[in-house]
This record gives C-alpha cells, sequence and structure tokens, in this order.
C-alpha cells in the first residue's frame, strides 16, 4: 500500500486553475521531489495534501485514510508533517521552546495541566536529542526570532521531524541560501530524515538529485513526467519544459 | 524567563502573607477597599490571560463579571435555600459558560473583529440587564441578598455582613484562583495558548487545534472573571447594570495597563492603583474620570509596559554591571 496516494487532484482558486489532475504515488521509504518552473503549482499541491487548502476536486489517501479536506491539525496529527517554503517558527519562544512545541504535540500532552513543564524531565531530553540532532543545543535559550536565516531553516526542519512523522514534505528547504548553505542543509536534511519517507518540492537542481530517488515534473498543474533521477534528466519534454531553461 | 517567574512567585507568597494579616493593622474603610483591590485583581488577571498570552484583546470583559455579579445577587435573592457559598462555584459555572457561548463565536475572528465581537455581546448583556427588569431589577438593581444569619460550619461560624469576614472569604478564593492560573500557564496548556498566539499556523501543521485553544483559554478568562464578579455582588451586597456595562471593560482594561500586562502579576498592582487613586481623586473633584482619562492617554503613549514594567526594567538596568561577575 502506498503511504500516499493523490488522485485527479484538482485546485482552482476563484476560476485560476492551479492544480489540473495531479496523480502522484509515494511508497514507504521513498525520497520523492517534486520540481517544475514557477508557479507550476508545487506549493499548492503541498498546501492542499498538507490541508491549508481544500482542493476542488480530486481525493488524497495517507496510510490509506482518506484526508482530503481535513484540518491542518488533523492531518498533522495522523504523522504527515511539513516544513514551509518562507521560515515559519515561534519567533518571540526560545529555540528551545520551538522544538519543544513539537515534542509535546507528538506526545500528545497539548493540553496537560499536570506537572509544569519544568518536571517533564522526559519532554526536556527528548528536545534536547532533536537539538544536538539540528546542532543548535548551544543556542537554545536564543529567541528563534533572532537567529540567523540559516539556523532558522535547520530549526523549521528540525520542528518538522520532532512531531515524528510517518511523511515528511519539505518545502524549498534551501531556499535563500548560499550554495555552501545548502550543501550543509542538505547533509542536515540527509541525517535527520534517515529511513523516512520525503516529498520534497526544489528549485536547486543539485539539491534535488542529491536527496532524490524518484522524481515527479509538474508543468501548469500536470504531471509532465515521473520517474527515477536518471530517466528524467534523459527526458527530452522536461529538458525542453524545465532542466534546459536552468542550464542556460 | 526562569528568573522572573521566582522572583514573581516570591512577590505571590509575601503579598499573600500580608493580605492575610493586614485586617489586624487597617481600619474597616481600608479593610473594604482592600477588598475592592483584592476582587479586582483576579478580575484584571482574567482579562490579563486572555491578552497577555492569548493576545486576544477582549473589550467586552464585563460580560462575565456581570454574569457572575448578577447570578449571584439573583439566586441568592430568589431561590429558598441556596447555599450561600455555593453561588462562587454557581457564577464561575455561568462566567465558564457565557464564556463559551461568546467565545465560540469570536475565537474564529481576529484582532480589530475579535474586540468588536466581544464588546457586542457585552453591550448585549447590559441591555438584558438593563431592560429585564422582573429578573434583574432594570436600573433599580438587585440588593440585600446577603444572608443575616451567620454561616455556621461547625467549628467556627462566619458572619458575612462583617467586612473582616468578606474581606477573608474574597482573598482566599482570589489567592486559589490566581494560584491556579500561575500553574496553569507554567503547564503545556498554558504552553499551547503562548505558541498559538506566537504563530497560529505553525502550531496548526504541528498537531494544535489553534480554535480550540483560544476558545479554552477564552473560557478560564470569563470564569475567573464570573468569579470576580460574584465577591463583588457578595462584598457589595448590590448589583446594577453598571458591574456590566461597557466602562466597567474599560476600566479592568485600565488596571490590566495600567499595572503591565506584560507580567502575571502586573494587573494585580494595576487594580490596587486603579482603586486607590480613584477613591482618592474623586474626593478631590467631580471630574475625576477626565483626568483617570489623561492618565490612560499618558500610559498608552509612554508607559506600555505598566508599573511592574517599569519598575522591572529599573531593577535590571541596576543589578545589570554586576551580572557579568
Amino acid at each position: 500500500m502506498p503511504i500516499l496516494q493523490i488522485t485527479r487532484l484538482f485546485k482552482d482558486f476563484s476560476g485560476l486553475k492551479v492544480l489540473l489532475g495531479i496523480d502522484l504515488k509515494l511508497e514507504q521509504g521513498e525520497r520523492h521531489a517534486v520540481i517544475g518552473p514557477n508557479g507550476a503549482g508545487k506549493s499548492t499541491l503541498f498546501n492542499v495534501v498538507t490541508g491549508r487548502y481544500a482542493p476542488s476536486r480530486g481525493t488524497i489517501t495517507f496510510n490509506g485514510r482518506d484526508i482530503t479536506g481535513l484540518r491542518p491539525h488533523k492531518i498533522a496529527r495522523l504523522g504527515l508533517a511539513r516544513s514551509f517554503q518562507v521560515t515559519n517558527i515561534f519567533r518571540t519562544m526560545t529555540v528551545f521552546e520551538n522544538v519543544r512545541n513539537a515534542i509535546l504535540s507528538r506526545n500528545g500532552r497539548r493540553y496537560s495541566i499536570f506537572p509544569t513543564l519544568a518536571r517533564m524531565r522526559d519532554i526536556s531530553e527528548e528536545t534536547e536529542r532533536i537539538l544536538d540532532l539540528i546542532a543548535l543545543l548551544d543556542r537554545k535559550d536564543e529567541l528563534a526570532g533572532e537567529l540567523a536565516h540559516g539556523h532558522q531553516r535547520a530549526l523549521e526542519i528540525g520542528m518538522t521531524i520532532s512531531v515524528n512523522p510517518d511523511l515528511i514534505l519539505l518545502d524549498e528547504p534551501t531556499a535563500g541560501m548560499s550554495s555552501k548553505e545548502s550543501r550543509e542543509t542538505v547533509k542536515l536534511i540527509e541525517k535527520v530524515t534517515e529511513g523516512k519517507t520525503l516529498l520534497i518540492v526544489e528549485h536547486d537542481m543539485d539539491v534535488v538529485f542529491s536527496l532524490a530517488n524518484m522524481i515527479t515534473v509538474i508543468c501548469y498543474g500536470q504531471v509532465l513526467a515521473a520517474g527515477t533521477p536518471e530517466s528524467i534528466r534523459k527526458n527530452q519534454q522536461v529538458k525542453d519544459a524545465y532542466l534546459g531553461e536552468e542550464r542556460k | 524567563m526562569r528568573r522572573p517567574s521566582i522572583l514573581q512567585l516570591a512577590l505571590g507568597i509575601g503579598l499573600t502573607a500580608v493580605l492575610l494579616a493586614a485586617p489586624r493593622m487597617l481600619t474597616i474603610v481600608q479593610t473594604r477597599m482592600l477588598t475592592e483591590i483584592v476582587y479586582y485583581s483576579l478580575f484584571a488577571v482574567s482579562f490579563n490571560l486572555l491578552f497577555a498570552y492569548a493576545g486576544l484583546l477582549s473589550f467586552g470583559h464585563a460580560a462575565y463579571f456581570g454574569l457572575g455579579a448578577y447570578v449571584t445577587a439573583i439566586s441568592l435573592k430568589n431561590l429558598a435555600g441556596m447555599p450561600f457559598l455555593a453561588v462562587i462555584p454557581l457564577s464561575a459555572l455561568a462566567g465558564a459558560t457565557g464564556g463559551a457561548v461568546i467565545g465560540f463565536f469570536c475565537v474564529r475572528l481576529k484582532g480589530a473583529y475579535f474586540a468588536l465581537l466581544t464588546l457586542a455581546f457585552n453591550q448585549f448583556l447590559w441591555a438584558i440587564a438593563w431592560k429585564w427588569r422582573e429578573v434583574t431589577g432594570g436600573d433599580d438593581g438587585v440588593g440585600g441578598f446577603v444572608p443575616r444569619k451567620s454561616l455556621d460550619l461547625g467549628i467556627l461560624s462566619i458572619d458575612f455582613t462583617n467586612v473582616v469576614s468578606k474581606y477573608y472569604l474574597t482573598v482566599v478564593i482570589v489567592i486559589v484562583c490566581l494560584a491556579l492560573g500561575w500553574h496553569l500557564m507554567r503547564t503545556p496548556f498554558g504552553n499551547t495558548i503562548r505558541a498559538v498566539k506566537d504563530n497560529e499556523e505553525r502550531a496548526s501543521f504541528l498537531g494544535y487545534n489553534a480554535s480550540r485553544s483560544k476558545l479554552l483559554i477564552f473560557i478560564l478568562s470569563a470564569c475567573f472573571a464570573g468569579i470576580a464578579g460574584s465577591l463583588f455582588a457578595l462584598f457589595q451586597d448590590f448589583v446594577a447594570p453598571s458591574v456590566i456595562s461597557l466602562s466597567t471593560s474599560t476600566e479592568v482594561l485600565f488596571m490590566a495597563f495600567l499595572g503591565g500586562t506584560g507580567f502575571f502579576f502586573g494587573p494585580i498592582l494595576g487594580a490596587a492603583i486603579f482603586v486607590y487613586f480613584t477613591d482618592w481623586i474623586s474626593s478631590l473633584t467631580e471630574r475625576w474620570e477626565l483626568i483617570l482619562g489623561l492618565l490612560f492617554i499618558v500610559l498608552v503613549l509612554y508607559f506600555r509596559e505598566g508599573f511592574v514594567g517599569l519598575i522591572h526594567s529599573r531593577l535590571k538596568a541596576l543589578f545589570a554591571p554586576g551580572k557579568s561577575n
């Protein structure tokens, strides 16, 4: 059974058709990249899958369960986590608190009223383990909003993996980064998502080819091609529509 | 964040000790004033739970205070055999229920629209209190409902027409509520409220139900306001539509800002200054509300952190040079 199955997915925004019947299937353990030119509908696809927008038509099943049109927190609780293209963190909370928010949610302690947080050793330890993994342990008391951009991106990824999801969606994790930062981020993603199923939207082809073992190319809201990185690289249609442009 | 917490906790314990000893040192008039300060403190903290922790500005907080006050007055007046102390939990329930119903509609809205809707509901409840004469007495209000008979608890008997007894009742209930509020803000529940305030969208995508979180803190806040209203009614032995009016809603807002919304105990100092100041200034001039208004303008323009914020930054400046050691 595929972990994620998207069938004939349509989305229009008051007449503007952004997704025109997307089909996409993700198997357990797959590392799947969605690529395509600007405005192809990649981010919209992510937003529909994670519940930010309801689709106009089509179905999405996750782990065999129909999640079409569910609200974001419901989808998140089923084990589907995402990061955002524009850094989306708790800016007035500390780095530690940011990750702890994710850990608390994953442990179903969102509304616990006993004991106080300071006494929840297990939660604190788990939080510190994640912070160590994303190399932010020594900055744990800093306000998230005051971190450097690269560190904020790492925090964003850290929060996403902290909920221990079955499927991780990363929306342009290297957006706005230098090539050096970008390489480090790829390393970080490889480290923290080992053995996980990954769906990633990315512009940077180096990132895509180093992280993904399956690629779907979308263009004007439709799937142009899907396959292994090698087959995509050789695909003439894709070259014309997208890869060629990038190489100019 | 830890340090000010401990400081505030120590402050809370010290304050409790002073409050318990106070009536021995004060005159009856001063004890009356202190009682007012204590129940207004709970009211102001309840407002601030919503404002500071959840980022929700309620312009109609008198609705829940008034609900508590009217439920206390009307049930003692009309229900024969109503156990005296049961009116406090009953008022808490009334406040919470009002909060649940009104909050259900309000938490879906943001910013100014949220504030406007809380105000509209407040005005609606005020109109009921004003017009439904058979039950609320209209502008004549309801009075004389506190039982003249002493409450016999076996080991001791309490006479609630006595100012000092009322004072202790108020202090005990308010301290229990404040301790509960203080505790809750340090648990995952309080953390959830802060997280949703900071970034509702991110919280949702981590599995937090943002609307439900806001509704829960709204209910808690309204519940505390209802209890404060009940204590007000028991103390005054009289309730009129002014308790549920918009001017009461602005007063609580003023108290919270005066003390400092950035601190759990800020609104308490705010309530103290407000009660003391209005008492003093209204003995000097009939146009005291004008002076109050001017004071609020100055506060919003220059001292947004309130008095506790002012003290806090002074203390920080004082201790800053020693910090590097």
